[in-house]
């Protein structure tokens, strides 16, 4: 069984457009423009048992919404699907009590009361039972680091402590499939490691699949073994975060440290040098060109250190936006 | 899990949320009381200048008027704020995701989710004032008699809750249902006098097109002897059939959730 599966899967909607001002308003009234949106256009996935997906994309490209159908909280328009064997837009308890849903934007505790509280709910809502709970919470405790924190109002907590204590509530009845959108958005530097580890800690255990998205190449690269790059509703790469490298002519950088003063010429045979003295040389090498070119540095220079560097993932993911848009625009 | 138990820990939730603030936990009690008050005063006035409204006696109406704000006070401790303030709320700024992904009957717990035992402070006097009518109505009552009453409370409070329920899954489409929804809480308003004030034309429409006889008049006939057995059917058939439209609403409306951006 798959843990997720869908087939020309799609979303659409539709909202009435209104111009700004006291006049739009007011036109709006009587006369608003009835737009259409086309939030998920046919996406085609499959995602194996214990996957780690980072589900990327810009503003708007469907993520979300992806996530949302994914999980049941909206229904389709068109398209298969099928999720841990379930549909997911029927709702069904077997289902929803095996998956959890962590939004970086929205509350989930009970404003007013501490989050043991809300824990305590998870439990009844969720049947876990009272041995059960009682370790999971422990740990999930520690490991989010809330200790302090348990017996306090929600209202009283920073933004971050109360994501913390979200996803300790989305992880107590142990679930088969996470759904994270957007887990350490608007946290600081503390909250968002702090966040960040947990999530990497919960994907170690490898009991769960999980669906990440995040603008934040850190939180991706830090948890997930594939990328789903989606823009404007489509799916534009599915595959390894390794193989992202390759794509479209990225070049690695190559930094090289000689036993020695070493002659540029030679070098320079390899790949575009950007810096040389003689001793250090930083050069810039195609991806599919890297291991004949390390192989030939390391059999015909006496080398004292080698250090290969990727492109930032921000970037290889930019460009293929930029891609993207250009051809649309020739279109 | 049972539903009941459920519903417990809603209600104990609901209490830990109102004495999270202990001024605003005691000012609530002083407000509730001072409102039950109110309206006993209000009604009092009235009959300072007539002695009777229609076909009803001063007793008779007061306890129509004891049964109506009954209805009214269990219908906001339990389904009114959650189904006409907070589910449109939800459903506007996207709250209602988190709960649609709890393995729990939806609409079960949309419906109930808060539970306001403050209002207990309106529902007691407004029990304590019925026993009193009841006491000085020149009736004798059967045990007959007060089952069906029971029963026909219990009808009224479907009836609510359909009626609630179908306004407020509206906010699926319109996004914001809170003005349908102020101006039907004036309309239950009427329920609480008797329907012969109105004529013709009006009296038709509460009787049959928005039938506020089910809320407090039916039920009060129960206790006055003067129920048909038409009335009864009635009154069912108008219960049954809001919520099965309310419950059919609530499938579509859920199946149009937009969601909301985040």
């Amino acid at each position: 069984m798959k843990a997720i599966r869908t087939k020309g899967l799609s979303k659409r909607y539709w909202f009435y457009k209104k111009e700004a001002g006291l006049k739009g308003s007011l036109k709006g009234l009587f006369r608003g423009e009835k737009v259409f949106v086309e939030a998920v256009r046919g996406i085609d996935l499959e995602v194996e048992v214990g996957e780690r997906i980072g589900f990327i994309g810009p503003n708007g490209a469907g993520k979300t919404t992806s996530l949302k159908i994914f999980s049941g909280i909206l229904y389709p328009t068109s398209g298969e699907l099928e999720v841990l064997g379930y549909l997911p837009y029927k709702r069904e308890k077997r289902f929803l009590s095996q998956i959890t849903f962590l939004s970086g934007q929205r509350n989930q505790l009970f404003w007013d009361l501490p989050a043991k509280e809300y824990f305590n709910f998870c439990r009844e809502v969720y049947h876990i039972p009272e041995g059960e709970f009682k370790k999971n919470l422990k740990r999930l405790v520690e490991l989010a680091e809330i200790e302090d924190i348990l017996n306090v109002p929600q209202r009283k907590l920073s933004f971050g402590q109360r994501k913390r204590c979200e996803l300790v509530a989305g992880m107590l009845h142990d679930p088969k499939l996470i759904f994270l959108d957007e887990p350490t958005n608007a946290l600081d530097l503390i909250n968002a490691r702090k966040v960040r580890e947990f999530i990497k800690e919960k994907a170690g255990e490898g009991r769960s699949t999980i669906l990440l998205t995040s603008h934040n190449m850190t939180d991706i690269e830090n948890v997930c073994d594939r990328v789903v790059i989606i823009n404007r509703g489509k799916i534009v790469y599915d595959g390894k975060i390794g193989d992202l490298y390759r794509l479209n002519g990225f070049k690695r950088k190559v930094r090289v440290v000689f036993n020695g003063v070493w002659d540029r010429e030679g070098v320079e045979k390899l790949g575009r040098v950007l810096s040389f003295n003689g001793q250090e040389v930083f050069m810039e090498v195609a991806s599919e060109e890297i291991k004949r070119v390390t192989t030939e540095l390391i059999t015909h220079f006496p080398i004292q250190d080698i250090k290969i560097e990727d492109p930032p993932l921000e970037t290889i993911i930019e460009s293929i936006y930029k891609k993207e848009a250009e051809e649309l625009h020739l279109s | 899990m049972g539903y009941l138990k459920l519903l417990w820990l809603f209600i104990k939730v609901g209490l830990m949320r109102q004495m999270a603030y202990p001024p605003h936990f005691f000012m609530m009690i002083i407000g509730k009381v001072i409102r039950i008050l109110l309206l006993f005063f209000f009604f009092q006035a009235i009959f300072l200048k007539v002695d009777r409204i229609g076909k009803w006696s001063f007793e008779q109406v007061l306890l129509l008027f004891a049964t109506f704000h009954m209805v009214d006070f269990l219908m906001s401790i339990t389904f009114q704020r959650n189904l006409v303030q907070s589910l449109p709320r939800w459903v506007q700024t996207g709250e209602l995701d988190t709960r649609l992904l709890l393995p729990i009957n939806h609409l079960f717990l949309v419906s109930f989710e808060n539970i306001d035992l403050m209002d207990l402070f309106s529902f007691i006097p407004s029990l304590v004032f019925l026993g009193y009518v009841l006491l000085n109505l020149p009736i004798t009552l059967s045990w007959l008699q007060g089952f069906l009453y029971i029963i026909l409370v219990l009808n009224a409070l479907i009836f609510l809750y359909a009626i609630n329920l179908i306004v407020a899954t509206l906010s699926f489409w319109t996004t914001q249902s809170y003005g349908i929804g102020r101006i039907l809480d004036n309309l239950f308003k009427i329920g609480r006098y008797p329907l012969d004030i109105f004529e013709g034309f009006w009296r038709a429409i509460f009787i049959y097109f928005f039938p506020l006889v089910v809320i407090a008049q039916i039920p009060s006939q129960a206790l006055l002897k003067i129920l048909s057995l038409k009335s009864v059917f009635f009154a069912f058939m108008v219960s049954g059939v809001s919520l099965i439209i309310a419950i059919k609403f609530w499938r579509i409306g859920i199946k149009n959730y937009l969601s909301a951006s985040t």
